[in-house]
């Protein structure tokens, strides 16, 4: 694989302009001097990165660090930051195609399963048209299906209600929703947190595996899931990205205080 | 909580009891035969229910048809689309619609509804259906808008975002996940509301034009009509105490019992089923 395009980038905030658009010519997604506040509460501060075009991210941090804040915001699901954020190259404000098409083009999975209240196979169409759906052949959703690792499991019962799978299940069966739309890239938020550890390894199995086509950034605070995941890491704390990098060198030799900090004790004192 | 469970219930048998005794022998004399004919002329000893009937569908169809797209158009505004102060704002003003007394309604259609009416619609006089209609709707708004506007908050922020997260717009989430989702709470206050337009007296009974005839033809709104309702609040007064003509009456009031009674229990019934999915 190209190391060059498997290489995050943290983006120093004091670059000019000009430096970030270039470089988000090799990247899948490149924020620059993100910055949000809610409710006159500063969430994340000047936050700049860049993902390439495939490949593993994880995302880490003590719990209220802004992470899955910053997952919103990549989304546009907070769409009241402060700074830029470029896409594919192109200003995620300015989606040549809308808001709407932006948020179909990078797969969100929350902590929590959200299913709607109807079959599996409706849940995995829920996201298309009457038209794409008339023409989906059964054949993609078996495909999505094997992606997410939940195929052998529902192959049989895919009218049944979609209530009616484990937690587990019904975590990748959002996986393989998101992937029903074709993203160019998928964000998780912490898609494992309070699932067996039989879950945990099938999604982290699949992710894996999709990490190879596309680029995957993943929300934990689990530093074992985080070195098992592999990639590249971020490490974010108080709203402030603090360190960025290979995650073998990361764990191994974390540049940062902090950083050994939360290795050491899953905790970060940075405000 | 058991205990008056139990008086309530007792209460309501007791009514029904009353109601289907006071009206026993209109029953017996006239039969269900009664429920066909138009004909109320307690002179001649006529006692027909179809005209009251009739008039009480068709001004609680008007009245819903208009409250129903009104107050759930209300509720999505006010739930989804308007922010904190505006939202208080158009509830405290629902709530406070539901609170004025009926007749204070019934007064403002004589004084403002009937002219407007009469003059814009060029008719003879402006007591009709559509008027009774049109001032149930006004009436039964606040129910339909609060309900359905706790219903919709209801729905999770996880599934909103979930449906926004598949790239669905607006109105796509309204359709397919808000409506859907709010449907048994909307259901329940649909039908709490047609309870209420069904047994509404006072201010229909001031603007209806109380004419004991069925409609011609029987889809004419702009014709003077009677509910179960208004006959009963208009004629109660001039009915002997135990008269064929007051067993009539209390069969108009069982008729309406049994439908109101029947309205709520099924939409306690939606409400349960939904909460127990």
């Amino acid at each position: 694989m190209n190391t060059k395009k498997n290489k995050i980038t943290t983006v120093p905030a004091e670059l000019p302009q000009q430096v970030a658009a270039n470089d988000a010519g090799d990247t899948s997604l490149h924020v620059s001097k993100l910055s949000l506040a809610l409710d006159g509460k500063n969430i994340l501060r000047d936050i700049s990165f860049s993902l390439p075009a495939q490949g593993m991210n994880i995302l880490i941090g003590p719990s209220g660090a802004g992470k899955s804040t910053l997952l919103r915001c990549l989304n546009l699901l907070h769409s009241d930051w402060h700074g830029e954020l470029r896409i594919m190259g192109h200003d995620a404000r300015c989606w040549p195609e809308g808001e709407d098409e932006l948020r179909r083009s990078i797969g969100l999975i929350a902590q929590k399963p959200a299913l709607f209240p109807c079959s599996i196979q409706q849940n995995i169409v829920f996201g298309l048209s009457r038209k794409e759906c008339s023409y989906m052949p059964q054949i993609r959703i078996e495909k999505v299906l094997k992606q997410a690792a939940l195929w052998d499991e529902v192959k049989n019962r895919l009218h049944d209600h979609a209530a009616t799978l484990s937690v587990g299940q019904q975590q990748r069966l959002c996986i393989a929703r998101a992937l029903m739309l074709s993203p160019k890239m998928l964000l998780l938020d912490e898609p494992t947190a309070s699932l067996d550890p039989r879950s945990k390894q099938f999604i982290e199995t699949s992710l894996l595996e999709l990490a190879q086509n596309m680029p995957v950034l993943c929300v934990t605070h689990d530093i074992e899931q985080a070195k098992r995941l592999g990639g590249q890491v971020i490490f974010m704390c108080d709203g402030h990205l603090i360190e960025s990098g290979d995650s073998k060198l990361f764990f191994k030799y974390p540049n940062r205080i902090e950083s050994r900090e939360f290795l050491r004790w899953s905790v970060c004192d940075c405000s | 909580m058991r205990a008056s469970a139990l008086i309530s219930l007792i209460v309501v048998m007791l009514m029904l009891w009353f109601l289907v005794q006071q009206s026993w022998p209109y029953w017996q004399h006239y039969g269900l035969g009664s429920f066909v004919s138009g004909d109320w002329y307690p002179y001649e000893s006529l006692f027909g229910l179809a005209a009251a009937i009739i008039g009480s569908f068709w001004a609680a169809l008007i009245a819903l048809a208009i409250a129903i797209p009104t107050g759930l158009a209300a509720a999505v505004m006010s739930s989804e689309i308007l922010s904190g102060p505006w939202r208080n704002l158009i509830r405290g003003s629902m709530e406070l619609l539901a609170g004025i007394p009926s007749v204070v309604y019934g007064l403002l259609g004589l004084w403002l509804l009937l002219p407007f009416l009469q003059s814009s619609l060029h008719l003879l006089t402006g007591h009709n259906l559509l008027a009774a209609g049109l001032l149930l709707s006004v009436m039964i708004l606040p129910t339909i808008m609060v309900m359905a506007q706790d219903a919709l908050s209801e729905v999770s922020a996880s599934q909103r975002d979930a449906a926004a997260s598949l790239g669905m717009g607006w109105s796509a989430r309204l359709w397919r996940i808000l409506l859907p989702q709010a449907w048994p709470g909307i259901r329940s206050g649909i039908l709490l509301a047609l309870g209420r337009a069904l047994g509404e007296t006072m201010a229909v009974m001031l603007v209806v034009g109380s004419m004991d005839r069925i409609p011609e033809p029987f889809y004419n709104l702009l014709s003077p009509a009677q509910t179960l309702t208004s006959r009963i609040g208009r004629e109660i007064g001039e009915s002997a105490f135990g008269s064929m003509h007051f067993s009539a009456l209390m069969a108009c009031g069982l008729l309406l019992a049994l439908v109101t009674i029947a309205i709520s229990l099924l939409a306690h019934m939606h409400t349960d089923s939904a909460r127990a999915t």
